[in-house]
């Protein structure tokens, strides 16, 4: 993560206090600045995006997980995971039901111990900081890392607009010029151009694919540097969800993101990198085409290939 | 291969099959009809021996607790709404907050521990209490205990303690109904516990949250016996807290066993006034809501 | 892998019982594959005794029959086709299809140098000026690329990778016998009809040689499906051996 030459886009606003606490060790100021040093990236964001959109989006950041092992009660659902996720890379994690996955990829957001009885042991180090450090602040880790669900779930009782404003305002940034940020937030997930003129209209009007890139929306205006997606397109049309592919790719330039999926072809279309897990541990992780074309372990190969799962 | 008579026999309703769906169906209309007819009977009770009552100076003047003389001089029940209004009101101000509060305790925090537990079921024992029951502790504790007479807000706090399980049981009822994922994402954006209550559950339980409310309003004013033995019976307009307060309820109570026939037909006259009272407030409170949810 | 489904039961997936139905396609598409590797080798058979016996009605037959080869060569491909677009394999599945795709080349290569060599037998006409110390080297080479043939069927079914690579070996044998019938056939020398003969004796023994190097090529085939990588076998041969 390149941070010698911030630059501050004039669009950026000023920071409110309410930023994440870190420990000493991390560099607060850099990590929250849109960091313009990298060069353009290969995909270029919807065409209708100006540079305002790309500035006021950060660049992602790597996560990394440290013997992370996660209970519900005493039942161990995640046993001891190491794996790197590449930053502003699409990783994929398959596996078969009950395997864990989805469960891992709720311990780096920290929305594991919000069930009852739910704990988590290990690290998950977002740019070389522990999320799990005693110092940090929940709420604060979550608007770092926002997260997509797998049925869209828009807030009833708000317009589009308010949707998508609900995180900003949650966070206690709904100051300054809210309007430009959903603008943004729509327009980086594709939105924009099909609710400009409804974003008074309620939220759970839209249909089932405009509410899931809505939600991609609400978890954008916050400008995360990670996002989680828990198979976002199950509940979709297949031309919803290859929309939403065609976003993931988009938004990659922006951000890590981390999909959990049940498709094996959305993983192989959409994923840099994919991780197979099975019964809670780790089995493989490696560049997609290879998981695709030559896997190493014969347990991914048989998953792979339909023969279990 | 099956001839045409035998694939109508096969896709053919049989008579025993038409003669059962007959009867189940004559059945649920037949306690249909049973159940409404008492509503209905009541109704056109309240219409046709209420409405005779009303008057402008029904309204407006007191009760004159003469009840020998001519009928006009009996006087109004303008004592007796102000009184349900206003005890009604301090009861739902004090019961609504608690129980909301109650319920969101209930369903964000205490879930399934075993305190949670404990406390559902005394909600859902005191549901069932009598409410004679909370009149008659309020008498002890707040009147024989202390040595003070009847007084306004006690029969408001008798109230209260009335509305407050109704309250908790059906807000929390409204609450568990509010989808988890709905929590869940506004979690994942980064709010704080307490922001994700108030700004998205409550706001979205609010329609259903209300109903609750009015039903236990609803409940509390319609009640006699707590005001009994705490707010006491009196015929005056009364605004302080302390001293006795006349309550629709009440009212009936004491003008349905009079012998003159005037002062019965007020009775009537109050029951409809306090039906009507009630829908006027359910009717409010909808389009309250409906005004919030698309807000 | 049982080749065989119950009619009329439903058959409750199990672990390593997935894709039943895929799975029996990919077989058959294997085994008609394979099966062309076997027509190859019964026109290689007859084209030798063709050869051997200056036969020109069975030269014409082979001739015709390559429309055998042919036709297998279009089933297997628009069975890949079909297998690709319906069943998106993966990994080692997908290898395995895209192996059954150059094999199937290969072996619609090897059926057109039998014609070929088919085609140069009536050019001789009928009493041709045999030279039985070319016609001797001709029928070893034809013996050692029906051997290859049916070894890089062994391989390949047997996904024996040794087996494979010991075809380049082989291939080395009829390189070697190539090079002797061209130093032979250029000393043949005397009347033109014998030099003429030679010569058609020169191309069919590079017929030969072709069927030789398709079969290594198959070879290949056997080592990428298992291994992933794709390797030419002749690397480890010496450079200049050929």
């Amino acid at each position: 993560m390149s941070v010698e030459n911030p630059t501050i886009s004039p669009e950026e606003p000023t920071m409110s206090a309410n930023e994440p606490t870190m420990s000493p060790d991390a560099q607060p100021t850099e990590m929250l600045e849109p960091s313009r040093s990298q060069p353009s990236k290969t995909t270029q964001p919807a065409p209708s995006a100006g540079a305002s959109a790309r500035a006021s989006l950060r660049d992602g950041l790597a996560v990394k997980l440290e013997k992370l092992r996660a209970f519900y009660g005493d039942a161990e659902q995640v046993k001891g995971i190491d794996l790197d996720f590449h930053a502003n890379e699409v990783t994929a994690i398959i596996g078969p039901s009950g395997c864990g996955k989805s469960t891992m990829v709720r311990c780096i957001n920290r929305m594991h111990e919000e069930v009852p009885g739910a704990r988590t042991e290990g690290k998950v180090l977002l740019d070389d900081f522990d999320v799990y450090d005693s110092s940090v602040d929940v709420v604060a880790v979550r608007r770092a890392i926002g997260m997509v669900f797998q049925k869209p779930n828009p807030f009833p009782t708000m317009s589009v607009f308010d949707n998508v404003a609900a995180g900003l305002r949650l966070a206690s940034r709904g100051r300054g010029d809210l309007h430009g940020k959903v603008e943004t937030a729509l327009r980086g997930a594709g939105l924009w151009e099909e609710v400009k003129d409804r974003l008074s209209e309620p939220g759970a009007g839209l249909s089932g694919g405009q509410q899931q890139r809505l939600c991609i929306a609400r978890s954008l205006a916050v400008e995360p540097e990670v996002i989680l997606m828990d198979e976002p397109c199950s509940a979709l049309d297949p031309i919803a969800t290859l929309k939403i592919e065609e976003l993931i790719d988009q938004l990659k330039a922006k951000v890590t993101i981390v999909i959990v999926t049940h498709n094996m072809q959305q993983a192989a279309r959409v994923a840099d990198r994919t991780a197979f897990m099975l019964g809670g541990e780790l089995v493989e992780v490696g560049p997609t085409q290879q998981i695709f074309t030559n896997p190493h372990d014969s347990r991914t190969e048989e998953y792979v290939t339909g023969k279990f799962g | 291969m099956s001839t045409p008579a035998q694939t109508f026999e096969r896709f053919s309703v049989s008579p025993s099959r038409r003669r059962k769906d007959r009867i189940a169906r004559g059945a649920v209309v037949a306690a249909t009809v049973v159940a409404l007819i008492p509503l209905v009977l009541i109704v056109y009770y309240l219409l046709s021996k209420g409405l005779g009552s009303w008057s402008p100076s029904f309204f407006t003047t007191d009760p004159t607790g003469n009840t020998f003389f001519a009928a006009s001089s009996i006087g109004g029940i303008k004592s007796a709404i102000l009184g349900t209004i206003e005890i009604v009101a301090i009861a739902s101000v004090l019961a609504v907050p608690l129980g909301l509060g109650v319920a969101v305790w209930l369903v964000e925090y205490g879930r399934s521990s075993r305190f949670a537990h404990t406390v559902r079921f005394f909600v859902d024992v005191l549901t069932g209490v009598p409410s004679i029951m909370f009149g008659l502790f309020i008498y002890i504790a707040l009147i024989v205990g202390t040595g003070t007479s009847y007084a306004a807000y006690k029969g408001a706090f008798a109230l209260a303690l009335l509305m407050l399980p109704v309250v908790t049981r059906s807000a929390e009822v409204v609450l568990l109904l509010v989808p988890g994922s709905l929590r869940e994402s506004a979690l994942a954006l980064g709010a704080p516990r307490w922001k994700v209550i108030f700004r998205i559950v409550l706001p979205t339980a609010l329609p259903g949250l209300l109903t609750g409310v009015l039903l236990a309003i609803a409940r509390a004013a319609g009640e006699t016996a707590p005001l009994l033995f705490t707010a006491g019976v009196t015929m005056k307009t009364e605004f302080k807290l302390n001293g006795f307060m006349n309550s629709l309820p009440i009212q009936i109570y004491t003008d349905v066993t009079s012998p003159t026939t005037a002062v019965v037909n007020r009775a009537w006259g109050a029951a409809l006034t306090l039906v009507v009272m009630i829908l006027l407030l359910n009717l409010f409170a909808r389009l309250l809501a409906r005004r919030s949810s698309l807000g | 892998m049982s080749s065989e489904v119950n009619a009329g039961q439903a058959v409750p997936l199990t672990a390593q019982q997935g894709r039943q139905h895929f799975q029996q396609q990919l077989q058959e598409l294997e085994t008609r594959a394979l099966g062309g590797l076997d027509v190859v080798i019964e026109q290689l058979d007859r084209t030798l005794e063709a050869l051997a016996h200056q036969d020109v009605e069975l030269a014409q037959m082979v001739i015709a029959d390559d429309d055998r080869v042919d036709g297998r060569y279009l089933e297997v491909h628009q069975g890949i086709l079909s297998l690709l677009a319906t069943q998106a394999p993966v990994a080692g599945d997908l290898r395995l299809v895209a192996a059954l795709l150059h094999v199937i080349v290969h072996v619609e290569r090897m059926g057109d140098q039998c014609v070929n060599i088919a085609k140069l037998i009536p050019l001789s006409g009928y009493e041709p000026p045999v030279r039985p110390e070319v016609l001797e080297l001709i029928l070893k080479m034809g013996a050692y690329a029906r051997s290859e043939i049916v070894q890089c069927k062994a391989a390949f079914s047997g996904r024996d990778v040794g087996l494979a690579e010991d075809l380049a070996r082989q291939d080395r044998e009829i390189n070697r016998l190539n090079r002797e019938i061209f130093r032979t056939a250029l000393e043949i020398g005397d009347d033109p009809d014998t030099r003429e003969w030679a010569m058609h004796m020169i191309l069919v023994a590079r017929a030969l040689e072709r069927i030789g190097d398709n079969a290594v090529d198959v070879g290949e085939q056997v080592a990428f499906v298992v291994t992933g990588l794709f390797r030419e076998f002749s690397d480890q041969t010496n450079p200049l051996g050929n």
